[in-house]
């Protein structure tokens, strides 16, 4: 029988013998594991919807931006994407340094990836606040923009409080680190999604 | 094949151990516990429900107003009466029931995250109070689709209050979602594999995909509608450039998915009680394991028939097929109950009378189901009482009952006590007219034009409502046989024993109740969930008792003879 529990299990034996985690502890990190992904797939979700509310509205409308309103600027908010998208290499970087036990090249990879999600904020915080009130158009940017900005705020401070707390893990205790790092995906793809929809197409 | 015989790997026998009240009253991460807390917290919001139900049947029982004043409180009883049912009965009751069973069911000792359970748990009680409170600041009056504009620019706070509530509801179902897939993916004892779940198990991961998948959508919706509110934007507001039909779509993308988050948990119960009551294998295992897996994955695609009269005439044709294609996999479904009992030993008990009930209700609820699927029925009965009975046969009569159900069959198992047979029959056989004569004149209603969610109706539509109002209230008044049923049993019911059923399903491996985690040892759970009637499965149920003892007096008095045992699906 091949069912995901036991093989689970048989591709990790690796981690009772070299790792020294219990049998008890290896389904709780499974847990753990599988529990971020559901949430990862189920959570997109809500990012979807405001997609599918955002070209709904503009269906309502001639054209896009509506007749008499101002395209969005896009030469910041593309250079602060590819800021998020290096921000996502190094932290899933940095969490292959910690696995290594390479604290210092942690620290650095994860500082530089932290600073780029601040600056990303930042300009989004820019962008959010110099857009001139257009109705819909720039009702719907804001909201969404709103939408990941708070998902960015809680899961980078998430990111920080793991960074502080480095020196406690190792290459077996990690998963704060993990989970923090694929959260930081998260973030990044949902956005990559807005970024699609709001300045792309 | 199943030629496991003992349930338990020897140890002491034990002793049962029923929590005491206060362990109920506080935060606990025991999923019995939980469970427990989740449908005896959402049984009370059923009678409040419920309550609500009675006040605007005696509004009905005459063409004019006379207990409300005006149609607003009227919409506010209606609109409250309808999330209180689904959102604070249906589906976190079924979320309680799957928190008791689902661990046990896989003889496991607790879910995989047992503090998110307990925080999903209370988070219901709170929204629950917060939303029956809108009543101190001019209750949600939108129904409990809330369509905009009503919904954004004529109701009190209590419609923001209303959606705060719902917000926290959908964190509430999508945290236990999570849990439940976790757990059934990774927590199954070695020998189970997918195709060895109880069906009960995989109703319950195929409702937890839903719900993950459809609930975020109600919180970008909800999302919307509170800044619509509070914030001043127009997303809704079709005069500065908002879409009043963007809500429909959205809400309707989660609400219909909804319909099969509060059913499909009632189809894993029904494959329970009728395989157990019946003595018999369940028929078509696997269709009836993947059908639910169909049902979730074709439920993404009907919403838009919820707004037939608003689309365009070359979009309604997609959704009526694919409307009438959903029955398909619900009525493999059918046919496999129906397999089941034919030809099985049938013991009819209360939860088999309900399972009974179900299957006769729930399908007239299809079949008007699929009238309405259907779209120049659909256009002729768009909000009248057709509808109304509609919802209500497929959520009374499909969920309500398994419910029922399902409350008679793991009652011993939650409590150590049998509920009184006597008064069970006495519930089923008032529950079971009294629901057919509240909902079935509707139909006729509906036909004849009878508008739903009015409070003041054409004289001609008298007659027939008062047979409603008087049936409604007998069925208001049946609940209260369970509920004496349940302390009466409480304090002087027979004791279970571990296994009053002789089922072969994990949960029933353990003693009643079962002790902290749940097993002694690693339980080994029988090949074949529903392999009744065979020496190994006697061997099995056998061996249960000789560990646990046989209880009090035994209810079965039949059984089908055995048989050696075969490898059936």
């Amino acid at each position: 029988m091949s069912d995901g529990f036991s093989v689970n299990i048989m591709q990790q034996q690796h981690l009772l013998e070299q790792r020294e985690l219990s049998r008890d502890e290896l389904i709780a990190l499974q847990n753990k594991r599988t529990g971020v992904t559901v949430f990862q797939i189920s959570w997109i979700m809500a990012f979807v919807c405001l997609i599918v509310v955002n070209l709904q509205l503009r269906g309502d409308f001639a054209s896009w931006p509506p007749p008499g309103v101002e395209a969005l600027e896009k030469v910041l908010p593309t250079l602060a994407t590819v800021g998020l998208l290096v921000s996502m290499a190094l932290t899933r970087s940095g969490l292959k340094s910690i696995q290594r036990e390479q604290l210092s090249v942690f620290k650095s990879q994860w500082g530089v990836a932290i600073g780029l999600g601040a600056a990303f904020l930042a300009v989004m915080a820019f962008e959010w606040v110099t857009l001139p009130f257009s109705g819909q158009y720039s009702t719907v940017f804001r909201v969404m923009i709103a939408y990941h900005a708070i998902h960015t705020i809680v899961i980078g401070y998430i990111m920080i409080r793991v960074y502080r707390n480095a020196a406690n893990y190792d290459a077996v205790h990690n998963w704060a680190v993990e989970a923090a790092a694929k959260l930081w995906y998260f973030v990044t793809i949902a956005w990559v999604l807005f970024y699609v929809v709001i300045y792309l197409i | 094949m199943a030629t496991i015989t003992r349930p338990l790997p020897g140890g002491a026998r034990v002793d049962e151990h029923r929590p005491r009240l206060s362990e109920y009253l506080r935060w606990s991460v025991d999923h019995k516990i939980i469970g427990v807390q989740y449908m005896v917290t959402t049984f009370m919001f059923f009678i409040i429900g419920g309550s609500l139900a009675m006040l605007f049947r005696t509004e009905l029982l005459t063409p004019q107003l006379d207990l409300v004043q005006n149609g607003q409180q009227y919409n506010q009883l209606f609109t409250m009466h309808g999330t209180i049912m689904i959102f604070l009965w249906v589906i976190p009751f079924f979320a309680g029931l799957a928190n008791y069973l689902v661990p046990l069911m896989l003889g496991a000792k607790d879910m995989a995250f047992p503090w998110l359970n307990a925080f999903a748990f209370w988070i219901i009680p709170v929204a629950g109070v917060f939303m029956i409170s809108g009543w101190l600041a001019g209750q949600a009056e939108a129904g409990w689709t809330s369509y905009p504009p009503l919904s954004t620019l004529f109701s009190g706070d209590g419609q923001t209050m209303w959606a705060i509530s719902l917000h926290l509801l959908g964190i509430s179902s999508i945290l236990g979602a999570i849990n439940f897939i976790v757990t059934i993916k990774n927590m199954r004892p070695e020998g189970m594999g997918y195709f060895q779940m109880p069906l009960f198990v995989w109703a319950i991961l195929a409702t937890s995909i839903i719900v993950v998948m459809s609930t975020p959508f109600l919180a970008g919706a909800l999302t919307l509608m509170i800044l619509d509110r509070v914030a001043g934007t127009a997303f809704f507001n079709p005069a500065e450039g908002g879409d009043v039909l963007l809500w429909q779509n959205v809400f309707w993308f989660y609400s219909h998915p909804a319909v099969y988050i509060m059913v499909m948990p009632g189809f894993g119960i029904i494959s329970e009680v009728l395989s157990v009551h019946s003595r018999k294998p369940i028929f078509g295992y696997r269709a009836i394991a993947l059908s639910s897996m169909a049902i979730a994955l074709v439920g993404f695609t009907v919403w838009a028939h919820h707004m037939f009269t608003a689309l365009t005439p070359e979009l309604r044709i997609p959704f009526m097929i694919t409307s009438m294609i959903i029955a398909v996999p619900t009525g493999i479904k059918i046919f496999s109950w129906l397999g089941t009992l034919w030809g099985g030993k049938l013991h009819l008990r209360t939860a088999m009378l309900f399972g009974l009930g179900f299957l006769s209700m729930f399908v007239i609820g299809g079949i008007n189901g699929v009238m309405v699927a259907a779209v120049p029925f659909d256009i002729m009965v768009h909000d009248t009482y057709f509808v109304v009975s509609h919802l209500h046969f497929v959520l009374f009569g499909g969920s309500v009952f398994t419910i029922y159900a399902g409350i008679y069959h793991w009652f011993p198992k939650i409590t150590g006590r049998m509920l009184d047979e006597r008064l069970g029959k006495i519930h089923f056989w008032i529950t079971y007219p009294a629901f057919f004569f509240t909902f079935f004149p509707m139909n006729i209603l509906g036909m004849l034009g009878m508008p739903r969610r009015v409070a003041v109706y054409a004289p001609e539509f008298q007659t027939l409502n008062v047979i409603v109002s008087i049936s409604a209230f007998a069925l208001g008044i049946s609940t209260f046989i369970l509920i004496y049923n349940v302390f009466h049993s409480l304090a002087y019911g027979k004791r279970a024993g571990a296994n009053p059923w002789r089922a072969l399903t994990l949960e029933w491996a353990t003693t009643s109740p079962p002790p902290a985690h749940n097993f002694i040892g690693d339980p080994v759970p029988f090949k074949n969930p529903y392999g009744y009637g065979t020496e190994a499965a006697f061997a099995y149920v056998k061996a249960i008792e000789d560990h646990f003892g046989a209880p009090d007096e035994p209810p079965l008095t039949r059984e089908l003879t055995p048989k050696p045992a075969s490898s059936g699906d």
